[in-house]
C-alpha cells in the first residue's frame, strides 16, 4: 500500500509540476532522475509481491514513464541521462570483477571456459542458421546474394549471443545467491563478454568482406581491436592496483571513492578507446584480490552508492523499449528468441558434459544466460553505424529481440536460483539495493 | 582530455587532499580549505585556460542544482526541534537581531548604491540588494569546527555562535526563497499564474513532499542501503522540481532537511551519509562556480564589493557588540563574538550560484562576484576569526590552566567559573575530586577554590 501511495504522489507531482515549469533541460533531467529513483524502486518492490525480480519492475516502470506511454521521461531527457547509464555499467563491471576470487578462477577457470565456449558456439550457429533461413522475410536481406546473407547472418549472430552482466549482477545482488549455479552463470557471462567483443570485431570484418558497406564507417583496424582488449586489461590492472593501494593504506570515505573510481575508469576507457566493461572488470578483480582483504568494504560501498544509479539504469533501459517495434516484428522475433534460448540450453548441456560440471549447473545455468541489455544495444549501434541503411533495419530487429530477452531473462534467472535452492523467495524480497 | 575527466581528477585530488593534507594543514595553520578550488575553477574555465570550455561548463548544470540542494539539506538538518527548545531565549534573540541587522543594513546600503552606480534602475535595485543582503547573513561553520577541533569545552559563546550560524543560514535561505517566489516569472503554459505567496508555498511544499516521500519510501526499515536510495531520491527530486519550477532549490531542500531531522529515527545514519558527501560536493560546487565566474576589475563592481564587505563586516562586528550590550550579555559572551561570523563559505556559494543561474534577475554577475570574492577573502581565515572572537573568553581560562595544576582545559568534568565581569561566566573543565566550581573574584592573584 505504501508503495502505491508513493507512486500516486509521484504521478500527481509530475502532473502538477510539468505544466508550471519552464522546461530548462538541466532541471528537468534532475527531476526525472529523482522521479525514476523513487518511482522505479517502488515498482520494483511491487514486482516482488507478485514473485517477479525487482529488475522487471524497474524495466516496467521505465516503460510506463518513457516515451512509449506517459512520456514523463522523454527522449531528450533520456539522452541527457546517458552518463548515469555509463556510470552504472562501470559500477556493475567493477563489482562483477570484484566478485571473482583468484582461488575460484584457478579452481573453476577451465570449467567456465569450456562452458562459455560451448554455449557461445552452439547459440551462434543456431542464430546464424535461423537468420539465413528467414532471409526472405527480413527486410535487410530480402533479395540479397548468398554472400551477403552469410555475412549478415554471422554479424547478427555475433551480437545476438551477447548476455547481460548488468542483469546477472543485479539479480545476484538482489538474491545474495553465492552457490555453484550463481557463480558459474556469472563467470560464463563475464568471460563471454570478453569473447564477444573479440568475435564481434572478427564478424564485422568478415561481413565487410562479404557485404561491403555503402557509405558506412571505415573498416576496423585489427590493431585497434587488439588495443581495445589488451589496453583494457592493462589500464584495468593499473587502475585496480591504484585502488588496491588506496584500500591498503587509506581506506577512508569509500562511499564517494567508489563512485569516483567507476566514473574515472569509464571516462578513461572512453578517452583512450579501450573496452570499458573489461577495464572495470579487471580493475575490480585486481582491487579485490590484491587489496589486502579490504575489497569487500569497497564492494559494499559501491553497492550502496550505486543502488540509486542501478535503479535508474534499468528504468532507462525499460524506457528505451519500443513496444510498437516488437509488435511489428513479432513473427520474426519469436523464432529468433526461441532459437537463441534453445542454443543457450544445448550449449550449456554440451559445456557441462565437456567440463564435467555439477548436475545442477547443467540443469539451471542456461536460464541465467537469456538476459540481454546494454552491451547488445551498444553493439547493434555499431552495426547500424557500419551499415547506415540495412544496419538500421537490423537494429530494429535487435531491439525487439533484446526487449523480449530483457523482460523474460530476469524472470528465468530468478527461477533458476530458486530451483537450484541457491536463493529463496524471502531473499529476493529482502534483497539489496537493486 | 574530456571536461568530465578533468572534473573527476580534480574532485579525486580534492578528496584525497581533504583527508591527507587538509586535516594536517587545518590543525596546524588554522586555515579553512575551499577557496583554492574556486581559483582552480577560474584557471581551468573558459575565462582563463579554456581546459573546460563554456559548453562543457554549462553541461554541469544538473550537478550545480544538486550541489545547491545538498547544501540546503545539510543546513536544514541542523534544526532538530528538541535541541532548539533547550536553547535560551537570549541566545535566540541575539542571533535573530544579528541576522536581521545584517540583512537590513547590507540590503539598504546596496539598494542605495546600485542605482547610484548606474547598475540597475531604482525599481529593480531591491532584487539584487536583497539577494546580497541575504547572502551577507550567511556565515561558514567551518571556522568554528576547525577552531574548536579536539576541544570539548562548552562555553556559552560557543553555543551562541552555533545558534547564530543556524539562524543566519535559516534567514539567508528563507529570504532568498521568498525573493525568488516574489520575482517569479509567470509560466507560459499555466492557465492562471500562481501569485508570489503561492510560489513560496509551492517551494515549501516541494520540501514537505520530498520529506514525506522519503518516509513513505523508507517505511519502518533501518537498512542503510535503503536509506541512501530514499535520501538520494528525495533530495534529487526536490532539487530538480524546485529548479524546474524556477523557485529556490536550497529553500526546498532546507525544508526537506527540517522534515527529515525531526521525523526520522535514523538521524545519526542520515548525518553520516550526508557528511560523507558534503565536502566533495562543496569542492565540486566551488569548482563549477569558478568555471562560470567572470572576475572583473570594473570600478563599479569593486565599489559594490567594497560596500558589501564593509557593511557586512561592520554589522557582524559592531552590530553584535551593541546588541550584546543592550541585552546585558557581555559578561557571558564577551564583546567580540561577531568576529567569528565574518567567514563565508558553502552556503554563500550555493545562494550566489542559485541567483546567478537565473538570467531573468538583474546584475547576476555583480551579485555572484561580490559573494565569491567575499568567500575568497574570508573563508581561508574563518578559523582565525573564530579564535579572535573567543580569545577574550577562553584565554583567561587557559592562563588559569597553566597556573593551577588542578585546572585542565581538556578535561571533561565541568565547573562554572565566575569572574570579575570582564571574562564573564563560563564553563571550564576541572580535574579535582569533589571540586566542581571555581570562583575568580577580582583578579588572577585572588583565585580561590570553593
Amino acid at each position: 500500500m505504501r508503495r502505491v501511495i508513493v507512486l500516486a504522489l509521484l504521478y500527481l507531482l509530475m502532473q502538477a509540476v510539468l505544466p508550471l515549469g519552464e522546461g530548462t533541460a538541466p532541471a528537468l533531467v534532475l527531476m526525472a532522475f529523482g522521479f525514476l529513483i523513487l518511482g522505479a524502486y517502488s515498482v520494483g518492490e511491487l514486482a516482488t509481491t507478485i514473485k517477479l525480480p525487482k529488475i522487471v519492475g524497474y524495466l516496467a516502470a521505465g516503460l510506463a514513464v518513457g516515451p512509449a506511454a506517459l512520456n514523463f521521461v522523454s527522449v531528450p531527457v533520456m539522452n541527457q541521462l546517458a552518463p548515469v547509464s555509463e556510470l552504472a555499467i562501470a559500477l556493475i563491471a567493477f563489482l562483477a570483477g570484484a566478485e571473482l576470487q583468484l582461488d575460484e578462477v584457478r579452481k573453476r577457470g577451465v570449467v567456465l571456459v569450456k562452458m562459455m565456449t560451448a554455449e557461445l558456439s552452439v547459440a551462434f550457429v543456431g542464430i546464424a542458421t535461423v537468420i539465413a533461413l528467414l532471409h526472405r522475410f527480413l527486410p535487410f536481406l530480402n533479395g540479397a546474394p548468398w554472400t551477403e546473407i552469410l555475412g549478415f547472418s554471422i554479424l547478427f549472430a555475433s551480437v545476438a549471443v551477447v548476455h547481460s552482466p548488468a542483469v546477472t549482477m543485479a539479480l545476484l545482488s538482489e538474491s545474495g545467491a553465492k552457490g555453484v549455479v550463481a557463480r558459474t552463470t556469472l563467470g560464463v557471462v563475464l568471460l563471454a563478454d570478453v569473447a564477444v567483443v573479440l568475435s564481434f570485431s572478427g564478424a564485422l570484418a568478415l561481413a565487410r568482406v562479404l557485404a561491403p558497406p555503402s557509405g558506412g564507417a571505415a573498416a576496423g583496424n585489427s590493431f585497434l581491436v587488439l588495443w581495445e582488449i589488451g589496453g583494457a586489461v592493462l589500464v584495468g590492472a593499473v587502475l585496480g592496483a591504484v585502488v588496491a593501494l588506496y584500500l591498503r593504506f587509506i581506506r577512508r570515505e569509500l562511499f564517494i571513492f567508489a563512485i569516483l573510481v567507476a566514473f574515472f575508469g569509464a571516462q578513461l576507457a572512453a578517452l583512450i578507446h579501450v573496452e570499458t566493461l573489461l577495464t572495470l572488470l579487471v580493475a575490480g578483480f585486481v582491487a579485490e584480490n590484491w587489496g589486502g582483504g579490504e575489497g569487500e568494504h569497497l564492494r559494499h560501498a559501491m553497492e550502496r552508492a550505486g543502488a540509486p544509479i542501478f535503479v535508474v539504469f534499468f528504468a532507462l533501459a525499460g524506457a528505451k523499449i519500443k513496444p510498437e517495434a516488437v509488435l511489428q516484428l513479432w513473427p520474426l522475433v519469436i523464432p529468433i528468441v526461441l532459437v537463441r534460448a534453445a542454443g543457450i540450453w544445448a550449449g550449456t548441456q554440451l559445456g557441462a558434459w565437456w567440463a564435467k560440471a555439477e548436475p545442477e549447473v547443467a540443469r539451471y545455468t542456461w536460464m541465467g544466460l537469456i538476459s540481454q541489455a546494454g552491451v547488445a544495444i551498444g553493439l547493434s549501434s555499431v552495426v547500424a553505424a557500419a551499415y547506415p541503411a540495412r544496419g538500421e533495419e537490423m537494429r530494429s530487429l535487435f531491439l525487439a529481440t533484446i526487449a523480449i530477452n530483457e523482460s523474460i531473462g530476469p524472470i528465468l534467472f530468478r527461477i533458476s536460483l530458486l530451483r537450484s535452492k541457491e536463493a529463496t523467495p524471502e531473499s529476493f524480497r529482502g534483497g539489496g539495493g537493486h | 582530455m574530456s571536461a568530465s575527466l578533468v572534473l573527476i581528477i580534480i574532485v579525486a585530488t580534492a578528496y584525497l587532499a581533504t583527508h591527507l593534507l587538509y586535516e594536517w594543514l587545518a590543525k596546524r595553520l588554522l586555515i579553512v580549505s575551499g577557496a583554492e578550488y574556486l581559483v582552480l575553477g577560474i584557471l581551468l574555465g573558459p575565462q582563463v585556460s579554456g581546459v573546460i570550455p563554456q559548453e562543457a561548463a554549462e553541461s554541469f548544470g544538473p550537478i550545480i542544482v544538486l550541489g545547491i540542494g545538498w547544501i540546503g539539506l545539510t543546513v536544514g538538518m541542523q534544526f532538530y526541534l528538541p535541541r532548539l527548545v533547550r536553547i535560551t531565549g537570549l541566545t535566540f534573540r541575539l542571533a535573530v537581531i544579528e541576522s536581521l541587522l545584517t540583512l537590513g543594513v547590507v540590503t539598504a546600503a546596496l539598494w542605495w548604491a546600485f542605482p547610484a552606480l548606474g547598475l540597475t534602475s531604482e525599481f529593480w535595485a531591491i532584487v539584487p540588494a536583497l539577494a546580497l543582503g541575504a547572502i551577507a547573513v550567511a556565515s561558514t561553520p567551518a571556522g568554528l569546527d576547525i577552531a574548536l577541533r579536539d576541544r570539548q569545552r562548552r562555553v556559552p559563546v560557543v553555543n551562541q555562535l552555533e545558534t547564530s550560524l543556524g539562524v543566519n543560514a535559516f534567514v539567508a535561505v528563507l529570504t532568498v526563497g521568498i525573493l525568488f517566489a516574489w520575482v517569479h516569472r509567470a509560466p507560459v503554459n499555466a492557465t492562471r499564474p500562481p501569485t508570489p505567496t503561492e510560489w513560496a508555498v509551492i517551494t515549501a511544499g516541494i520540501g514537505v513532499l520530498g520529506g514525506t516521500l522519503f518516509h513513505l519510501f523508507l517505511g519502518e526499515e533501518r537498512n542503510v542501503d535503503r536509506l541512501v536510495v530514499s535520501l538520494a531520491g528525495a533530495v534529487i527530486l526536490a532539487s530538480g522540481t524546485a529548479a524546474y519550477l524556477n523557485v529556490s532549490p536550497v529553500f526546498a531542500t532546507l525544508v526537506v532537511g527540517i522534515v527529515l531531522v525531526n521525523t526520522s529515527r535514523g538521524r545519526a545514519e542520515l548525518r553520516t551519509v550526508l557528511a560523507s558527501a558534503e565536502r566533495p560536493f562543496y569542492y565540486v560546487l566551488l569548482l563549477l562556480a569558478g568555471l562560470s565566474w567572470r572576475p572583473t576589475t570594473s570600478w563599479t563592481v569593486i565599489a559594490v564589493l567594497s560596500l558589501y564587505l564593509a557593511t557586512r563586516t561592520a554589522t557582524k562586528v559592531w552590530g553584535t557588540r551593541l546588541s550584546t550590550r543592550w541585552n546585558a550579555a557581555t559578561p557571558q559572551l564577551g564583546a567580540e563574538w561577531g568576529k567569528a561570523l565574518i567567514g563565508q563559505g558553502r552556503l554563500t556559494v550555493a545562494l550566489a550560484l542559485d541567483y546567478a543561474r537565473r538570467p531573468e534577475l538583474p546584475i547576476g554577475d555583480v551579485v555572484f562576484t561580490a559573494a565569491l570574492a567575499s568567500v575568497l577573502l574570508t573563508e581561508f581565515a574563518a578559523a582565525r576569526f573564530v579564535r579572535a572572537a573567543l580569545a577574550p573568553i577562553v584565554e583567561p581560562l587557559r592562563d588559569l590552566a597553566h597556573r593551577l595544576p588542578w585546572v585542565d582545559e581538556e578535561a571533561t568534568p565541568s565547573a562554572a567559573v565566575a569572574s570579575n565581569g570582564d571574562t564573564g561566566e563560563f564553563v571550564a573543565p576541572v580535574i579535582d575530586e569533589g571540586s566542581t566550581t571555581l570562583q575568580i573574584e577580582t583578579g588572577p592573584s585572588r583565585e580561590e577554590r570553593r
